[in-house]
């Protein structure tokens, strides 16, 4: 090695003492994450359980989230097919995004924190550090490899045949080599850290988007996108090893690039310019409202696409469950009997569990408020002609209307994904989804009104919104299991409410919880307008 | 003079710690008010009571006359205020954030707000987190000087800024001052509460310990005086009012309380004296003499 990497193995032992808990939790949790559902796919399997797997993972929804594979007719689709086709991509993202990160935390984060200055100050080559990390990266992902391929193999499922575990192995680990490649190299791009971060996630999350359509539409294409090269290796059934080839060749040419690209620039400047935010506000950012709204841009965003995405991968089950009850005659029976669909059962129960979910938002709204005031981002603000109560209410409205919107969102697209996916067959209508999740909303409003008691009263208490909300979903979904005595099941805001579909809708209890939410709101801005603020 | 903040007795407790024990003071119109005390003795705690962030739980404080914790929202946007750790939100510009400010407070000049920008040398294109202590200073700075108020309470103002920008910083205030406005300067830079300061205010564990103008506590403490003599002035020594007599070759150093000067003086010029300095003392002996126990 010349003069430029001097004392490389050095940092590279350095590496390794001080991250080897990360590594540990790396290799472990990934490792058993990729590799350790074997035995419920076992489960799935049984009975006519592939079958119908078969023909649910042929749903072009399902493709363009997990990827394809190359089985032609059920009869051959085997547990390690399935297993291939549902786990591969996804543990592969993992792989791509924890490596990503590792080496952008490595060597760009370094350089920001000034780090880096002082290592090269001693006898350092001036590229000894990005070799280090890229070849530790390596080393992990060779590890995770290899664990994940012997956790598989050691299940002793016929259609896990050593050759395949090792190839699906591989491919995670291919994964996380890209990852770091891409990392690595536009760490020498990018005006910072964050940005290096930001445009690797954002040109992985690009790939995966561009796949799910050339999977679906023609997947010759996906063989042109570094994504593809995980599952396309078809673990199982194909055992495909060229992707890996052409992986491990690009991630070659991508460190090659980053080094050259390293060798010409300065520490902490990348090729391109930082770019100058505004120097003057937007007028919708100079109000209360502007400002919340931007500050919890971020979180609102992400939930409504994760409740958006979550009510489709629920919704596109009610095509298969049609068929499910069709081959069972006793499951036929029972439904006949209590005068309800399979559909509408099973969409009071899972309305139930999306509108949980959306509750969290509010609560993470509101709470945000104390997190800001603890910060001491709002101290400049107090002193001006803003009151107390606008904050609070300003917080309180957003929290709320976030919450209507996660609600319509989460419900909405449960339902227009169940309607295509039943066909004309449906007795239900998109309103009936809309009612169910809406005749939830005392339970979200209930909950938005404890964390906002907390805001007012005693704001380091905030969490036991989300607490209550755990604990009552929780019983509320055991509690039938488990024969609960009634007062105690009562505790749980949900049990109260009747779940529409299948039960009527109670006006009186709706409006009663309706009012107990608002009175907490109230109560919570007593306490906002009294309380000394950080 | 009409008083714009009126401290009387106040007392906060933190649950069992009383943080403030005794707060009174004033601070007129056209007045720049010093508030001096080491960390942790009350200056930002009195600061959040006056200004009804939190609850003081005794005594009185008006600003313009209301009252500081129910009456906050009236006087408010008459206040501008620079708090003594500015935070700032990492993913804004510092320029929005000014505007920001700017526009929650009701209002301000933009021709004050760019000159300002361009006096403190600050990129308001950078996003928040970029920003170095003295930076988001500055933010705090510029935003609260931008805006129209009768009273500004700076906590800590100049902490972080190199000494150009606190000049920049002294000569905004010196500006205020002569418009008739009312400051409150909380600070540990004694330099540059002297200069800018009528009136000083001492705080000490949660107490006020002195307050009155630079030259009235000047008075109430001792000169120090350095003298080189023909003759020998160790008589000086047992002179009323004369203290820490020291003797270095020729030079002798003594401090002595300024009501007995004149005694002093008709003492020396019997000695044949060849150089005569009285140093009125500085605010720094004035803050020490109170905390040297």
């Amino acid at each position: 090695m010349n003069e430029k990497f001097a004392l490389w193995t050095v940092l590279l032992r350095q590496y390794l003492k001080r991250d080897w808990r990360k590594i540990v939790i790396w290799v472990l949790g990934l490792g058993l994450f990729a590799s350790a559902y074997v035995p419920a796919f076992k489960e799935i399997a049984k009975g006519s359980g592939l079958p119908t797997m078969y023909t649910t993972m042929k749903n072009p929804a399902m493709i363009s989230i997990v990827g394809p594979t190359p089985i032609k007719n059920a009869a051959d689709y085997t547990i390690g097919a399935m297993y291939g086709q549902e786990m591969l991509l996804f543990c592969g993202l993992f792989a791509m995004i924890v490596a990503a990160l590792h080496v952008v935390g490595h060597t760009r984060k370094e350089e920001d924190f000034g780090l880096t200055e002082l290592v090269q100050s001693f006898r350092v080559g001036r590229q000894a550090n990005s070799l280090a990390v890229i070849v530790e990266t390596i080393f992990i992902n060779l590890l995770l490899a290899l664990l994940t391929a012997g956790v598989m193999v050691s299940f002793r499922v016929a259609s896990i045949s050593l050759p395949g575990a090792l190839l699906f192995g591989g491919a995670l680990g291919l994964a996380g080599i890209l990852g770091a490649a891409l990392a690595l190299l536009f760490a020498q791009i990018m005006p910072t850290s964050g940005g290096a971060s930001g445009a690797t996630l954002g040109l992985v999350g690009l790939l995966y988007v561009v796949r799910a359509g050339t999977d679906v539409s023609n997947v010759t294409w996906s063989w042109f996108n570094p994504l593809g090269w995980l599952y396309l290796t078809f673990p199982f059934t194909d055992n495909n090893w060229a992707p890996l080839v052409y992986g491990l060749l690009v991630s070659l040419v991508l460190v090659v690039v980053a080094f050259v690209l390293e060798g010409r620039r300065d520490v902490g400047v990348g090729y391109l310019p930082e770019r100058a935010g505004r120097a003057t506000a937007k007028s919708g950012l100079l109000s209360v409202p502007g400002l919340f709204l931007r500050l919890n841009r971020g979180t609102i965003i992400s939930w409504m696409v994760a409740l958006v995405l979550l009510g489709m991968a629920y919704g596109s089950i009610y095509g298969d469950m049609q068929s499910f009850l069709e081959s069972n005659a006793l499951m036929k029976q029972m439904f006949a009997a209590t005068h309800t669909s399979i559909e509408a059962s099973f969409t009071s129960t899972i309305i139930v569990v999306l509108v949980d979910l959306a509750a969290i938002l509010p609560i993470a709204i509101v709470n945000k408020l104390f997190t800001e005031e603890t910060r001491l981002h709002l101290s400049q603000l107090y002193v001006t002609k803003v009151s107390r109560r606008k904050l609070y209410w300003t917080n309180v409205s957003l929290a709320l209307v976030a919450g209507v919107l996660g609600v319509a969102l989460a419900a909405g697209s449960l339902g227009a994904t169940a309607l295509a996916a039943i066909g004309a067959t449906s007795k239900m209508t998109l309103f009936d989804f809309l009612a169910a999740g809406f005749s939830g909303w005392p339970v979200v409003l209930f909950v938005t009104g404890l964390a906002a008691l907390a805001l007012g009263w005693a704001p380091r208490l905030g969490k036991i919104a989300y607490l209550y909300l755990g604990y009552s979903f929780a019983l509320n979904y055991f509690g039938g299991i488990l024969n609960l005595p009634d007062w105690f099941t009562k505790t749980a805001v949900q049990t109260w409410l009747p779940r529409l579909p299948v039960a009527q809708f109670n006006g009186p209890t709706f409006a009663t919880i309706t009012v107990l939410g608002i009175v907490l709101l109230v109560l919570g801005d007593l306490g906002y307008q009294r309380r000394d603020l950080i | 003079m009409a008083a714009i903040i009126e401290a009387q007795g106040l007392q906060k407790h933190f649950g069992k710690f009383q943080a403030l024990r005794d707060i009174s003071f004033t601070v007129n119109a056209g007045e720049v008010v010093g508030f001096i005390g080491p960390n942790g003795a009350g200056k930002s705690t009195t600061i959040r009571v006056l200004l009804g962030i939190i609850r003081g739980d005794g005594g009185q404080a008006t600003i313009f006359g209301r009252n500081v914790w129910q009456e906050r929202l009236a006087i408010h946007p008459r206040v501008a205020y620079v708090p003594g750790d500015v935070a700032l939100w990492g993913n804004l510009t510092g320029g929005e954030i000014i505007d920001l400010f700017i526009k929650l407070h009701g209002g301000g000049d933009k021709t004050k707000r760019d000159e300002l920008i361009k006096k403190f040398e600050l990129d308001p294109r950078k996003k928040a987190k970029s920003y170095s202590k003295g930076n988001r200073q500055k933010v705090g700075l510029i935003a609260a000087l931008s805006v129209p108020a009768d009273l500004y309470i700076f906590d800590e103002p100049t902490s972080g800024l190199d000494p150009l920008m606190e000049m920049v910083f002294q000569e905004e205030v010196e500006q205020i001052k002569a418009a008739g406005k009312a400051i409150l300067l909380s600070s540990h830079i004694l330099s540059e509460v002297e200069r800018l300061a009528d009136k000083v205010a001492i705080i000490r564990q949660g107490k006020i310990v002195e307050t009155g103008t630079l030259d009235e506590l000047r008075h109430l403490t001792r000169s120090t005086v350095r003298l080189v003599a023909e003759q020998d002035p160790h008589d000086l020594a047992t002179l009323r009012g004369v203290y820490d007599f020291t003797q270095k070759g020729a030079q002798v150093t003594f401090s002595v309380d300024n009501s007995a000067l004149n005694t002093v003086l008709r003492a020396v010029t019997t000695l044949g004296v060849k150089k005569f300095e009285v140093v009125p003392p500085t605010l720094e002996d004035l803050f020490m003499r109170h905390y040297e126990d």
